[in-house]
């Protein structure tokens, strides 16, 4: 760079110009200046992507676990669990049976409607053999399929086959005859084991 | 004394400052990332919602089996069992052993009702109470778990598993009757 010019000429009011400084100072601020300005455009913004992401994951894995569990069983006027003074783990193992206020219902298929005062158990027309019969015709049915399904399962995965598992989920008001019913229904289905499902939460 | 840093002129400055800006990119070059912040915020407040709505429930199952057909071959029966079957009824509890019915207050073989409710409540104390003292009365029952519980075709569900658990442990956490099988009032 020259320094020529950097006079201004003489009865000028203007300032005397600055004289350029040399070639190594300049380059020297201008990597000052480009590191400060890099600087103060990072600090711009807070980086939350790595929370994001963590918070995500999170979701993800609520959203399947509480899928999965037993805590997935909607608590509603329809169907409220009786509580027990047990604490052990539930045992997930089985076909899923819900006795609602209003049906009953086997592997997330609604079978039978349960009646209003079901101290007599379902409605005569859905049992095999009148109103003092305790084999529920269409449960039995849906039953029989999934026990069948069960049993080649068990067969492809070395269990025992004899006999399969029911988890009985029941509104703590149904009545004994339509318990009793059900589980002689599943009974008759080579079911040979239930586990009747209740909160915990009761001190004795 | 120390010499006076060299000072750059206004062009200089001028030129300094225009190539330390740093340069932003057209929108055709920005295409190299997704933005997924509004994804994200949405996320988020799933999640929140998800964790402010979730009510944690504990569940338990109680093990029973289906009644089994048939009687028991009487060669295996060596030792004397107890054979408890408790009936509930909408006035209290009805007790039924191998030796006869157990009669009001657990005390005797009698008629009537064995635990009877206090007000409109059924007493399960008592129900713990009385089948202890009736597992106790003989050493040859201290092994047997099994009770059969049947009910009023009325009575709900709820009062069942309360029944459960009465028979289930005694008050000094001994263990009773564990296990249980249902029957059906006739």
């Amino acid at each position: 760079m020259s320094n020529a010019g950097n006079v201004p000429p003489a009865g000028s009011s203007m300032p005397p110009r600055q004289k350029a400084a040399s070639m190594s100072t300049y380059k020297r601020m201008l990597r000052k200046e480009i590191r400060k300005r890099a600087g103060d455009h990072e600090a711009n913004f807070l980086n939350i992507t790595a929370m994001m992401d963590m918070m995500t994951i999170i979701l993800v894995f609520l959203l399947k676990s509480m899928a999965a569990s037993s805590a997935s069983i909607p608590q509603s006027a329809d169907l409220t669990m009786p509580k027990s003074v047990l604490t052990t783990e539930a045992s997930q193992e089985g076909v899923a049976v819900l006795i609602s206020k209003t049906h009953i219902v086997l592997d997330d298929q609604a079978v039978v409607d349960v009646p209003q005062d079901a101290s007599h158990g379902v409605e005569a027309k859905f049992k095999r053999g009148g109103p003092n019969d305790l084999y529920i015709t269409k449960l039995g049915q849906v039953a029989k399929d999934w026990r069948e399904r069960d049993r080649q399962i068990r067969i492809a995965k070395g269990l025992e086959p004899a006999g399969s598992e029911a988890i009985i989920i029941a509104d703590k008001d149904t009545p004994y005859r339509l318990l009793v019913e059900v589980l002689f229904t599943l009974g008759q289905t080579e079911f040979n084991k239930y586990h009747l499902m209740v909160l915990q939460g009761v001190k004795k | 004394m120390a010499a006076e840093p060299e000072k750059l002129s206004a062009a200089q400055r001028s030129r300094v400052r225009k190539l330390a800006t740093p340069k932003e990119l057209a929108p055709d070059e920005e295409g190299g990332e997704l933005n997924i912040v509004p994804f994200l915020d949405i996320i988020m407040n799933v999640l929140m919602f998800v964790l402010a709505t979730v009510t944690t429930t504990f569940t338990a199952t109680i093990d029973t089996f289906p009644p089994k057909a048939g009687g028991r071959n009487p060669k295996q029966i060596e030792v004397p069992t107890l054979g408890l079957t408790i009936l509930i009824v909408p006035e209290g509890f009805s007790m039924k052993a191998k030796g006869g019915n157990v009669g009001p207050g657990c005390d005797s073989i009698g008629g009537g009702l064995a635990v009877a409710k206090i007000g409109a409540e059924y007493d399960y104390a008592a129900v713990t109470r009385c089948v202890a003292k009736l597992k106790g009365s003989n050493p040859d029952f201290e092994a047997e778990t099994n009770v059969t519980i049947s009910a009023n075709p009325n009575i709900p569900y709820s009062t069942v598993i309360a029944t459960i658990d009465a028979v289930r442990k005694s008050d000094d956490g001994k263990e009773l009757f564990p296990d249980v099988n249902f029957g059906l009032a006739k």
